[in-house]
């Protein structure tokens, strides 16, 4: 198979697992992401996929070539890896297009110099090919750093939080033009971050890290957004509306009305998360399962507001929680106001939170 | 085209089997996606589901035969994956239609054979191989 393979992955440093039992796959022109919090061993995958750090357990493959397994390490030059950090971690004594020659010491100085100004052109700065890295915006910079990463045509591209030093504007747009970068050359591309959107907005599949170095969910990003497996991977994706209670004749009685508790048992807790933009408001006519709600608070944040809500009657009377509606709800207009669920944006978990 | 390289062999004859087996419809349903035959692909998504239920129910089976310390772990994750199949189906309804629906079946096709279908089914290969050798290792029926 083109592309990455990685297999059982355990990895300790000491006594601590930061790693446990990892297996991805990552085939050619392909990008998946690994998104999890801080310290909950992405970094270190990639890391021991670059050769960077020793394997302990498992085995990698790139392009069909075992190139780590017990017994067999080769040393991250002869992987065909091709990196790009957070901190572009260009060299500020060289020019642009001496940093982006960088990995191509095997071809002679002629097939480098235009190997350099070709990936110069295809990121729009062969014109700063004769100036040094600080005299770039961090946008440059990171656009070079692509450059450099690619210019070998590698096998592998990791990917290490690469958009996080860049402000929202310039980070959208590194975003897309990495984006079509990648898709043109058909490389292998493993990204790790812990920006639930970047992932989503990124990636073919995202593979979802919990804090033990353990891959909790694997799928489309639009799977892991809609089916969290769990509660801690629905909140990595954002705020969520909690409402829990005690499962009562096979259901959670609510506000919104009846949540079937089939895997449940009688007295056993339940809790239903909401995600935000999954509470709507209005004030037509009600609906079965709309519920009357008295508006707390709203806050502007342009293209939404987040609207604070108090629960007027039913189970869940006098609970507050908060809807993510259109930026042009009026909190001030008069009439009652009904709240509505979607229930694309609801999940059931059993049990009380951890 | 999908391929089943060294790496990932289970070295468990009738496993493997049904691993190239699902490979080759795969491979099937990308001709027809590349070909234009979305009529092709829609008639062979529901064969490869209906392949891959069997073919967990026969690794569940074998895996048992064997005492496999693991085995209800992978059952749960043969039961987690009911949600992918089923969205390989609600594809392949819209492939004839929805020109998105077949990049996005291709991939899908892709993912859960070589992930979660072959990546996981490489856990148990050491064990298999150990009972292999150990015929006492195998319970008695």
């Amino acid at each position: 198979m083109q592309g990455l393979h990685i297999h059982g992955i355990h990895h300790a440093y000491g006594e601590t697992a930061v790693l446990e039992n990892v297996s991805l796959t990552v085939p050619a022109g392909e990008l998946v992401c690994l998104l999890g919090p801080s310290g909950c061993g992405k970094t270190t995958l990639l890391r021991v996929a670059a050769g960077l750090e020793k394997l302990q357990t498992g085995s990698i493959t790139i392009d069909d070539t075992v190139v780590a397994e017990p017994g067999l390490e080769l040393p991250p030059e002869e992987r065909k890896i091709g990196f790009m950090f957070q901190d572009y971690a260009l060299f500020p004594h060289l020019t642009i297009r001496e940093n982006v020659s960088f990995g191509l010491f095997r071809q002679s100085k002629r097939a480098a110099h235009e190997r350099a100004m070709e990936m110069l052109h295809q990121v729009g700065l062969d014109h700063y090919a004769e100036d040094f890295p600080h005299t770039l915006s961090g946008g440059q910079q990171q656009r070079v750093a692509l450059a450099r990463a690619l210019a070998p045509a590698p096998r592998l591209l990791l990917l290490d939080e690469p958009f996080s030093g860049l402000d929202t504007n310039m980070r959208a747009r590194i975003r897309d033009e990495t984006l079509n970068m990648l898709k043109q050359t058909n490389v292998a591309t493993l990204m790790v971050t812990h920006d639930p959107r970047e992932a989503m907005y990124m990636s073919d599949r995202i593979k979802v890290m919990g804090a033990n170095g353990q891959v909790l969910q694997s799928g489309r990003p639009v799977d892991i957004y809609y089916k969290p497996v769990d509660e801690y991977v629905a909140r990595l994706f954002g705020p969520v509306n909690v409402i829990q209670g005690s499962v009562c004749q096979g259901g959670l009685e609510t506000s919104f009305g009846r949540y079937p508790a089939d895997e449940i048992g009688d007295g056993g807790d339940m809790r239903v998360l909401i995600r935000l933009e999954g509470v709507s408001l209005h004030n037509g006519a009600a609906t079965p399962g709309d519920a009357p709600v008295e508006v707390l608070s709203a806050h502007l944040l342009g293209d939404s507001s987040i609207v604070h809500i108090r629960f007027k009657e039913g189970a869940n009377q006098g609970l507050e929680i908060r809807a993510r509606v259109h930026g042009s709800f009026d909190p001030t207009e008069s009439g009652e106001v009904w709240a509505r669920v979607d229930p694309r944006c609801v999940f059931q978990y059993a049990g009380t939170p951890s | 085209m999908v391929q089943i390289s060294s790496s990932f062999q289970i070295e468990s004859e009738a496993i493997d089997a049904d691993h190239r087996h699902l490979v080759e419809i795969i491979n099937e349903i990308t001709q027809a996606i590349d070909d234009g035959r979305p009529e092709e692909c829609a008639r062979l998504v529901p064969n490869f589901v209906d392949f891959a239920k069997q073919h967990f129910a026969r690794e569940e089976s074998l895996l048992a035969e064997y005492a496999y310390p693991l085995l209800e772990k992978h059952r749960r994750h043969h039961h987690s994956l009911g949600d992918k199949l089923q969205t390989m189906l609600n594809l392949a309804a819209r492939v004839a239609e929805h020109p998105p629906a077949r990049e996005s079946l291709r991939k899908e096709l892709v993912y859960f054979m070589l992930d979660d279908v072959i990546n996981e089914d490489l856990n148990f290969k050491k064990f298999l191989s150990e009972v292999d050798a150990d015929g006492k290792k195998k319970v008695e029926k």
